[in-house]
């Protein structure tokens, strides 16, 4: 086990190598360069050669990449081009707000997706296809709904209509009612892509294992339905979804820029739409690395979890 | 719970049992009213070829059946009591405690992220009422019961941690320790090596008998009933069509279907020079299932009665009931086709020349892997192989899994490198692939498949090819118009002759069939071992003929390679071989095959192997069969044998070959 | 890996293995696919969405890009069935316009990708090795991007419009098509098929060209129609984060941001075509699914 891990968290390592390399040296090929692109044609050559002077595009390539590289690893990511304030201050005032989305969706995912899922699966095994094809049916068309024009029908409904949250407005830790109320829309929009994929792919767990040997055979040893299916079904069915829970935080964080955007939530997608929109390379360069870093590490996680689940692997 | 104990009322009486399957394209009539008992105390065998609905039928008394199958009618009844009846809650009293049930596949049958304490301690507290120290006790003892070693430890083991052999054993530890009155048995050792399944055959046979359960073994193998089984039913398409003690169903059977199963197995006395005989056709398709009786097209004695009205159950002995039309099947009917008959005799004067010579092969498997402190294991699959094979002749190798025998097969082939060692081939070697499923490319119609050696080779032009191709498919037995059908849309056997069609394309000199019939209904396999043998006759090819179907491999083969954990331990003509064995495990493979013949098997006494095969990747450093020898001494675990003559035509590699 | 795998004795009483294992495209020209109940629900969704789209100059609707500010903001109505927005511009008419463009990456994003994917999916899982490391880290790395997000920072740098945000969204995918296909290829590198072909010399390529590449294709295309809905998606959510195609130019993407400002006040220029992307999404689905079942008939449960 702590060989297994070990190794893949050099794996982890050198993926996160190839991530950072990719990111700087894709970021290179802008045509001109990162300080031409960032200032436009607003700025004078004298004042652009400053610039790039600044963000140390005169040393050769190489060293940039080290320098970055440098950078990366003692936590100093530059400053901003607009503003001068250090990247790392900014996304660090940032992340909590991205997280707290995150976390409170996968709790609410998981809370739902996995009886709605393990109903389907039951009902879909017992030949009764009514109500499995109902929560089928309403998880694929969840599912495919563009999460920001779900934002917008929400937002259309329980904050311009019904008044229940508000659309905007600050975002405070200080009042934690105020915030779960501002986060509410958001965490609730996010969860109607999740919880249907989740549902689905625990529907489709629950059936495999359902279907399988060992099932019948708790059954022909006289165990009651719902014994089996909390003792072996849920159990075994719960491999397959941890990975893809995993996968499924991909989904997630694209989901965290979006409703950022739309609900004007301060996170790390927000700070990733302004630093395209502003040209700030620094920012996004930093931000994109950010988000593959962290997508990464909850694949890990999951690996890990999975590998201590079964103990077939464990060993 | 009391019963009434009725000497004369049966255990498990089953009336016009049916089962359904529905289906996209309409509905499946799995289990068509069969009716049947089962004594305290007795052991009942189900045969039956897939799709004949034994499994079906066994699953519908508990109503086990996965969905979309349902029982529709008839009633079960366990000690008087309406099983059909009760409510799913009522059912589970029953299921496990009762009647306890054994699975075909041990390596899905047990929960595999469970410990094997977990999934049998508490259904013992259930049926018998004890604490979880009891109970404990209780679930060790059955486990040592079944030949578990350190039963104590291996009880907190978790299913993977164990081969299937073992896996099977728990299984039935675990349906037995609920002290059932009816055991049902579901091919419970198909999945398993022959030296395997003889141990677990016997591990049945003493503790049902021990505890008085009365036992249902449902099986396609008729060497097993014959060893096994107080009473036979014999189902064909849904139905049983013979039912009656076992030696009067071996002796005198009735139904031509049984008839026709009994007369195709390669028997130990079977003459080499006889052709065997053959079941016509194939199983029907229980979609659209025959008027009147359903084997009536495979059936040398169908009259036009039988197209009309399917043939009930009618007494034929004392016990012993058939559903045929005529009052003794086949008897008195010649269908020359189907008849076993006299081969002409092989061209022994072809034999002096050496199609293939293999000289000390080994291949070893590894796996180097990154970042591992721990040695590389190797797999020695092939240890040291030096085999002949004459023109016109054919070699057997037998062996277990694992003995690497099909690694010989696919050197031979060249589809895999040897690690040392040498290959000689006189012309062309080509082979036929255990599954007809997976050995076409689906997307591919036959008469593609049949070319593709042609085009590979560039023989000939298209009109060529296309001719050869019609030779070909004619010479295996088939029409024209199968070469425009997909492998899908052909039988398992059909598909058999088509494999062997492609493989004779290039006129090959050598052919290797690995497992050809194993895939296949026990009622198709007499059909392809004659096609073999006949097209071995006719071309005076090469044939190497591997299986762990000992007898097919003796009726078929010439000479006998016998190997284990990828070494020849014994090697010679085939009937010397069988007769007169001259190395342990040579003898104790040829003991545990079940023969189908109720009266030997009640004489045999068979010294079965102990244990399992050893794993490859630590071999011992004597002779590799001492772990499970009889005769071992100290000499043999640290001396290896090598082959050697111990007899003029044969070799072995024994210390003792005169030992036994 | 080990030795003999051929050894497990009948194991015959799957009847429907060989079903499964088998069948293929040559069965969608039975008519299985288009007899298919999901198949037919996809195309009365599609079929009238791609006429409307085909025929859109045929209609009476005024161009995606005409103005009339004598009517702005007009909720929906025969003469504008989707309204029009803050400069009197006809919704319906912008939102066929937009179908045009996402049916256009829809299509190349499925195309490129399952191309891209066939071609190094096959010589990773085929030929192993060094090929296959190199192929296969280079794909663990652009898996390590949540998809929206490597589509956001490459259309950052190769900028916004058309060309752009199809390259970006397909090059996000294309690792998953080389996964696929990679997996599909080991499948059938051991099937006794290619065995049997290897016992006469058939040369590699012959190998791939007639058992491996036709043997994945059925998968590629089944992965290709969710990919295509996915795309459409992508496309949508660039554009409405102003990153993808850009005003005046309509696409749903964007025509959904311009009314985000008015959705107190004109909900239908951003519901409207909403609805439109979705139902294309689930008829790609729905497509997909019919494809897999034509394919096999078992994986309906």
């Amino acid at each position: 086990m702590i060989d297994y891990s070990l190794k893949k968290f050099v794996q982890l390592l050198i993926t996160v190598l190839g991530v950072v390399t990719l990111v700087f040296f894709t970021l290179r090929f802008i045509p001109g360069d990162a300080a031409s692109a960032m200032a436009g044609d607003a700025i004078s050559g004298e004042a652009l050669e400053l610039l790039r002077e600044q963000m140390g595009l005169n040393t050769p390539l190489i060293a940039q990449y080290f320098s970055y590289l440098r950078g990366l690893v003692t936590f100093d990511f530059g400053v901003t081009i607009t503003t001068q304030l250090p990247v790392s201050d900014l996304i660090l005032r940032a992340v909590p707000v991205t997280l707290s989305i995150a976390v409170l969706t996968i709790l609410l995912t998981v809370t739902l997706a996995i009886p709605l899922g393990t109903l389907a699966a039951l009902m879909a095994h017992r030949g009764q296809s009514g109500l499995d094809n109902a929560i089928t049916g309403t998880a694929m068309v969840l599912d495919l709904m563009p999460s920001f024009w779900t934002a917008l029908v929400f937002l259309l409904i329980f904050s311009l209509t019904l008044g229940w949250f508000p659309a905007s407005g600050s975002v405070s830790f200080d009042n934690p009612m105020e915030y779960l109320k501002r986060i509410a829309l958001p965490v609730l929009v996010l969860s109607v892509t999740q919880v249907a994929t989740m549902a689905r792919i625990t529907r489709t767990a629950v059936l495999e294992v359902l279907s399988e040997d060992y099932v019948r055979t708790a059954r022909a040893m006289g165990w009651s339905e719902m014994r089996v299916l909390f003792r072996h079904a849920l159990k075994n069915a719960a491999l397959p979804i941890v990975t893809v829970i995993g996968l499924s935080f991909g989904n997630l964080l694209n989901g965290t820029v979006i409703v950022e955007f739309i609900f004007t939530l301060p996170g790390i997608g927000n700070l990733l739409i302004n630093g395209i929109n502003s040209r700030d390379y620094q920012m996004v360069q930093t931000l994109i690395v950010f988000y593959a870093l962290l997508f990464v590490i909850i694949n890990f996680a999951t690996d890990i979890v999975y590998r201590a689940l079964d103990p077939r692997v464990r060993f | 719970m009391t019963f009434q104990t009725d000497i004369d009322a049966p255990l498990l009486d089953v009336r016009a049992l049916r089962t359904e399957f529905g289906t996209d394209s309409g509905t499946v009539t799995a289990v068509d009213g069969v009716s049947f008992a089962v004594h305290a105390g007795e052991r009942v065998a189900i045969v039956g070829e897939s799709g004949s609905g034994k499994s079906a039928m066994a699953m519908s008394i508990l109503r086990l059946l996965a969905y979309p199958g349902r029982v529709t009618g008839g009633a079960v009844l366990l000690n008087g009591r309406d099983l059909s009846a009760l409510s799913e809650r009522q059912l589970s009293a029953v299921r496990g405690r009762l009647v306890g049930t054994v699975f075909q596949d041990p390596m899905s049958s047990l929960d595999p992220v469970m410990r094997i304490s977990k999934q049998m301690i508490p259904p013992i507290m259930r049926a018998l009422g004890l604490s979880r120290e009891v109970a404990r006790a209780e679930a060790i003892l059955w486990l040592d019961k079944v030949g578990i070693p350190d039963a104590e430890k291996r009880l907190d083991a978790f299913p993977f941690e164990m081969s299937g052999g073992m896996r099977q054993r728990v299984m039935i530890a675990m349906a037995l320790s609920c002290r059932p009155r009816l055991l049902i048995a579901d091919e419970p050792t198909t999945a398993l090596d022959v030296t395997i399944q003889a141990q677990i055959v016997e591990v049945m046979k003493k503790l049902t008998a021990e505890t008085g359960t009365a036992m249902m073994f449902i099986t396609h193998d008729l060497g097993l009933v014959a060893r096994f089984a107080d009473k036979v039913a014999v189902m064909y398409a849904g139905r049983i069509v013979e039912f009656g003690p076992v030696r009067e169903i071996f002796r005198t059977p009735s139904h031509p279907y049984t008839q026709s199963l009994l007369s195709t197995i390669p028997s130990a006395k079977a003459l080499r020079h006889q052709r065997l005989a053959q079941i016509p056709g194939m199983p029907p398709d229980m979609k659209t299932p025959p008027q009147g009786c359903a084997f009536r097209e495979r059936c040398a004695a169908a009259i036009p009665r039988c197209a009309q009205q399917p043939p009930e159950l009618s007494p034929r002995g004392a016990g012993h009931v058939a559903a045929c039309w005529q009052p003794e099947g086949l008897t008195g009917i010649v269908r020359p086709e189907c008849e076993a008959r006299v081969r002409p005799g092989s061209n022994r004067a072809l034999r002096d020349r050496t199609m293939v010579e293999i000289n000390r092969l080994t291949k070893h498997f590894s796996s180097p892997r990154l970042l591992s402190r721990k040695p590389v294991p190797v797999v020695k699959a092939v240890n040291g192989v030096t085999l002949r094979v004459q023109q016109g002749e054919t070699l057997g190798i037998v062996g277990e899994s694992g003995c690497g025998k099909s690694t010989v097969a696919r050197l031979l082939l060249g589809l895999e490198k040897p690690t040392s060692g040498e290959i000689f081939t006189d012309g062309l070697a080509q082979m036929v692939f255990q599954d007809p499923s997976a050995s076409f490319n689906p997307k591919m119609r036959i008469s593609a498949i049949i070319e593709e050696p042609l085009v590979v080779k560039r023989w000939g032009d298209r009109a060529a090819r296309a001719a050869r191709v019609r030779h070909l498919i004619a010479q295996v037995g088939l029409e024209e118009a199968h070469l425009n059908r997909y492998p899908s849309q052909l039988s398992g056997g059909q598909r058999q002759r088509v494999a062997v069609a492609r493989a004779l394309a290039l006129d090959p000199s050598v052919m290797v069939a690995d497992e050809p019939t194993s895939a296949l209904d026990v009622s198709v396999r007499a059909q392809i071992i004659n096609l073999l043998v006949d097209l071995k006759e006719d071309l005076g090819i090469a044939f190497v003929f591997i299986s762990h179907d000992l007898l097919t491999v003796r009726y078929i083969a010439d000479r006998i390679a016998v190997m284990y954990l990828g070494e020849v331990v014994e090697y010679g003509p085939a009937d010397e071989v069988f007769d007169r064995p001259a190395h342990p495990y040579t003898k104790a493979l040829i003991e545990t095959v079940p023969l189908p013949d109720p009266v030997t098997e009640a004489t045999r006494a068979p010294k079965l192997l102990q244990g399992e095969l050893p794993s490859p990747l630590n071999l011992p450093k004597g002779c590799a069969f001492a772990s499970r020898c009889p005769i071992v001494t100290d000499r043999c675990r640290a001396e290896k044998p090598v082959l050697r003559h111990p007899m003029k035509t044969r070799e072995a590699a024994c210390h003792y070959p005169h030992a036994i | 890996m080990t030795q003999d795998t051929t050894n497990v004795p009948n194991r015959a009483e799957a009847p429907g293995l060989a079903i499964r294992a088998a069948g293929g495209l040559h069965r969608m020209g039975q008519g299985r696919f288009l007899a298919n109940r999901k198949t037919r629900l996809a195309l009365v969704i599609l079929v009238p969405i791609l006429a409307l789209t085909a025929f859109a100059p045929l209609l009476p609707l005024q161009g995606p890009l005409e103005t009339n500010l004598g009517a702005m903001m007009q909720p929906p109505s025969l003469e504008h069935p989707f309204g029009t927005d803050r400069m009197g511009r006809d919704i319906l008419a912008r939102t066929l316009a937009g179908v045009q463009i996402s049916l256009l990456v829809g299509l190349s994003v499925a195309v490129l990708a399952m191309v891209a994917g066939i071609v190094l999916g096959t010589l990773a899982g085929f030929f192993g090795g060094f090929v296959d490391r190199a192929v296969m880290s280079i794909v663990d790395i652009f898996l390590a991007f949540p998809s929206l997000l490597l589509a956001i920072g490459l259309v950052a740098v190769m900028g916004t419009g058309v060309i752009p945000v199809i390259m970006a969204i397909a090059l996000a995918d294309v690792p998953r098509f080389i996964r696929l296909q990679r997996s599909l290829v080991l499948s059938l590198r051991s099937r006794a098929f290619i065995d049997a072909a290897r016992t006469v010399d058939a040369p590699q390529a012959w190998l791939m060209r007639r058992h491996i590449v036709p043997n994945t294709v059925a998968p590629m295309l089944v992965a290709a129609s969710i990919a295509a809905a996915n795309a459409i998606l992508v496309e949508a959510s660039l554009s409405f984060l102003g990153l993808g195609i850009m005003p005046p130019v309509p696409s749903l993407g964007n025509i959904i941001r311009d009314g985000q400002t008015y959705l107190e006040q004109a909900w239908w220029i951003s519901t409207l075509p909403g609805l439109v992307i979705l139902a294309i999404a689930i008829s790609f689905h729905f497509l997909s699914d019919g494809v897999r079942e034509a394919l096999d008939p078992r994986s309906r449960q």
